[in-house]
This record gives C-alpha cells, structure tokens and sequence, in this order.
C-alpha cells in the first residue's frame, strides 16, 4: 500500500493510502481533500488540481503541464505540480502533498 | 446487454420549451436512449456524461459533419481532440488565466460594470436581460479578446449568427448566409485591429496568440477569436439572468446570500440548475458499453450535462435553486479536455464582481412578475427576458 501525506496550508495533515494506477489527484478526490477540485477531470486543462510536492520521485514536469501552471489559480512556485499528472506506484510511497492558499 | 430503447415520442420543441421533466423520466427509465426525432443517443445521468467527456479516444469530438464548420468557416478547436486542440486552446488560455484575470479584467469589468449597472433607471421596470445581461457579455468580452473597437450590438450580433448557424442542421442556406455576413465583418476587424496588437502586446486573447513565441496560424487565431465570440455572450449573459431569477424568486435565499456575501455559491448554484450549455455532442470511434447497453462506432452520444446537474443520484432536490445545498461539483463547465476555458472568468466577473455591485445598487429590486418570464432553449438555454422593477 502507498501512503500519501496531503498538508493542508493552515499544517493540517491527512495520510491516506492510495491505490497503485490512480493519480495523485484521484487519490486526493477519493479521500475528500480540501484544494483539489480537478474539474476538467484530469485531462490536464484546468489547473484546479495544482499542488507542491518537493519529491524527485515524481520526475519532472512536461511542457505541457509548466505552461498550464502558468495558468493556476494559487501562487507557483518551483515544487508546483499538476496532481493529475502524477501516477502513484509503489515507489511514490509516503509522498507529501502541499496544498496550495488560495490568493485573493 | 439490452438494445438501446428507442424514444418516438420527444420532439425537439418539447425538448426546446422544457426539457428537465422529459429528462427526468429518461434519468429514471431510459438513461441510455436514442432520440427518434434527432437520430442522437441521449445520456442522462451524472456518471455517464462526466465519464463519456473525460473518455475522449472513445468520445470524440471530431464531428466532420458538423454545420459549424460552414458557420465558423473553419475547422476550429472545439471539434477537435488531442494535441491539435490543446495546443490551440493553450495559445489563447493565458488571457483567461486568474492572473491575467486579477491583473486586467477584474479591475476593468468593476469599472464597466459600475458603468453598465449605472446607466439603469432607479425606479423603472426594465428588461434586465436586454439592458444588462446581453451588454456587458459583450462588452467584457471585446476587451478580454482585443476587439474593443466592437460595440455590444456586433458582438452580440455575430454571436448569435454563429450560433445559429453552427446549430444551422438543417442546411438552410440563409442561415449560412447571415454568418457569412457576420464573418466577413469579424475578419475586417480583426485585420484592422491586428498591427495594434502586434505593435503593443497586452493580455488580450488576439495580441497574446499573435505574440506567441510559437504562433499557430492566423486562420486558428480568426477561428478561435469566432469561437470566444459565439461562446462567450450568451453563457454569462444566460448565467447571469438565471441566477438573478432563482435569487428573485428565492427572496428567503437573497437575504441569506447577502449576510454571508455568498455570491459565489449563488454563481455555481444557478449553473448548476440551468445550464446555459445543456448539451454536448460526441461522436464514438468504437464500439462501446454505457450503462446496460452496446453502442457502435460512429454514434452520435449527446451528454446531457443539464440533466446531470438534477441527477437524483448526486443532488437531492436537484430541480430546486437552492444556494445552500450540499456542495457537489456540478458539469456546467463540462468536464475532461473541453472543460470550459471560461468558467475562472465567468466565476469572478459574475460571482464576485456583478452580483453584490447589483444587489447593493438596486437592493430591493424584484421580478414584476416571475410567470412573464420565458425560459426556452434544448442546446443552450436560459430566460429570454427579465423584467424587473429596480428599487
Ligand atoms: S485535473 Fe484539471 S489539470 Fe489536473
């Protein structure tokens, strides 16, 4: 089983465990995570399922998912991501989700 | 596996005066069903709609037999899938971002909308939808594209001409011929308006795909600029006058929506409970399995996100306003790589912006009578009129 930490901004923390195949984004649905809405479904064009993960693990982003962030909701940041592009497997077990503030 | 039920009965103008107790039925009895009318297979509930959308190998939107290709004299992005549409939808989609939506429109919009709210007479009935909903669309969008040398009556105009021609099934050539008109005045204008935009880059939609640092071709960026323009009015025009009905008509919901300044609760509510685009056509490239039942290649599956939003599997109460209920995501918006490139825009322009500046101008407006209120339309839908006596 792989566990995934999401962390809330305010540092609220939920561990949950995830199914190998899903996305990050479909583990954080799955589990009712607060900050991920992923309204396109995870077809990589809304960007409501942006997070930071600071972990080499989950490889880089492709050019397509960088020019998406620039269009994301919450500050970007170096470690942002889009949660529907990473697949979890056993090798991503006890990964850390930041959840993005949203700016206003 | 059972074949799929055929409905003789559903006519299109059936469908067009109110098509939410037929679907209701259908959600119940026949999710899965072709239209005899329409030749199209209707999906109803929830799960298959926001399944069939985010399943675009086997739901296509590639339609080659689409009348929007004559009415928008061009193959554009919403019939297309895969890498030819992301990356025409990614040249224009850094206009409607939320940065360039705090940075550029929302300051603009509260400066047209306090213009646009303004000129209304305090004390008079009028028609809300003419006079505001259909005016600031457009004008919104004529900043937010690069067109502002437009005025409200063209954009709506060529919307609508586009609109009707894209809807234009049945070849009526004078149909096509109003669109061509309208198209022959969009490109004159977006040749006269091209060298500003080039020579001063800004955030709107035409100068950032003209500044690009990969450009698509001149012809996409016409057809895409087409495409903003005949999406882009009547969905926040049709928004905007629905909610303010259900608020109108739900006085015990305005009073709360206005202590919590929950405007945008009252924003996705209204989507939700008619929205302005019901329907979405896709075509399947192979055989497949929804529901009970087998479908083949080459259907036409239309997914019928007004009915998803009631589905009584999801909503309680679905055919009731109410901004308080449960939150569920609702498929307005759509889902899956068509996901509406609007809906940020249309959430703080609407939701954040023109909502509480109407309510604080106009506090005890209300409806002259809610039964005047037309509500028509299968494809989009939304009031026709809106008469209200501002207070
Ligand atoms: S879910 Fe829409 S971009 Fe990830």
């Amino acid at each position: 089983m792989t566990k995934i930490t999401f962390v809330q901004p305010d540092g609220r923390s939920q561990t949950v465990s995830a199914r190998a195949g899903d996305s990050v984004m479909q583990t954080a649905l799955a589990h009712s995570i607060d900050g991920i809405f992923a309204e396109c479904g995870g077809a990589m064009m809304c960007a409501t399922c942006h997070c930071y993960i600071e972990d080499a693990r989950t490889g880089e982003a492709s050019q397509g998912e960088e020019d998406l962030l620039d269009c994301a909701e919450d500050e970007v940041r170096p470690s942002s991501r889009l949660s529907c592009q990473i697949k979890v497997s056993e090798d991503l077990d006890g990964l850390v989700v930041h959840l993005p503030v949203t700016v206003d | 596996m059972l074949d799929i039920p055929v409905n003789e009965a559903v006519t299109l103008a059936d469908l067009t005066r109110d098509p939410y107790p037929i679907y209701r039925q259908m959600r119940a009895e026949t999710p899965v069903v072709r239209v005899a009318q329409t030749n199209r297979i209707f999906v109803t509930r929830f799960e298959h709609t926001k399944w069939i959308k985010e399943n675009p190998e086997i739901f296509s939107s590639d339609d080659p037999m689409t009348p929007m290709k004559p009415a928008f004299q061009a193959h554009t992005l919403m019939r297309k899938d895969g890498d030819e549409h992301r990356a025409e939808r990614m040249a224009m989609q850094p206009a409607f971002s939320p940065k360039v939506i705090r940075t550029d429109w929302a300051e603009l919009y509260t400066k047209l909308a306090e213009d646009y709210v303004s000129r209304l007479p305090k004390g008079e009935t009028v028609d809300l939808f003419a006079d505001l909903c259909g005016p600031i669309a457009a004008r919104i969008l004529a900043h937010m594209l690069g067109l502002e040398e437009a005025t409200d009556e063209q954009m709506q105009r060529w919307s609508q001409r586009l609109i009707d021609g894209a809807g234009n099934f049945g070849n009526d050539p004078e149909l096509f011929a109003l669109s061509d008109a309208a198209n022959a005045e969009m490109n004159a204008l977006f040749e006269q308006v091209m060298p500003r935009h080039i020579a001063a880059p800004n955030n709107s939609a035409f100068s950032v795909m003209l500044n690009a640092k990969m450009p698509i071709p001149v012809s996409q960026m016409y057809a895409n600029i087409k495409i903003a323009i005949g999406g882009g009015i009547n969905e926040p025009r049709d928004a905007l006058a629905t909610i303010l009905y259900g608020l109108l008509t739900n006085p015990e919901q305005l009073e709360e929506v206005k202590r919590q300044e929950a405007w945008l609760d009252a924003f996705e509510e209204g989507v939700r409970w008619v929205a302005p685009i019901q329907v979405s056509g896709r075509r399947t490239t192979q055989e497949v399995q929804i529901g009970d039942h087998v479908i083949g290649p080459n259907e036409t599956v239309m997914t019928i996100q007004a009915s998803a939003n009631r589905d009584e599997a999801i909503y309680a109460d679905g055919e009731a306003f109410n901004v308080f209920r449960d939150k569920h995501p609702h498929q307005a918006f759509g889902s899956g790589p068509h996901h509406c490139a609007g809906a940020q825009v249309a959430r703080r322009t609407l939701g954040q912006i023109m909502l509480p500046l109407l309510f604080e101008r106009f506090p005890n407006m209300a409806l002259t009578d809610p039964k005047e209120v037309i509500w028509s339309g299968f494809g989009f839908r939304g009031p026709l009129n809106l008469p209200v006596t501002l207070a």
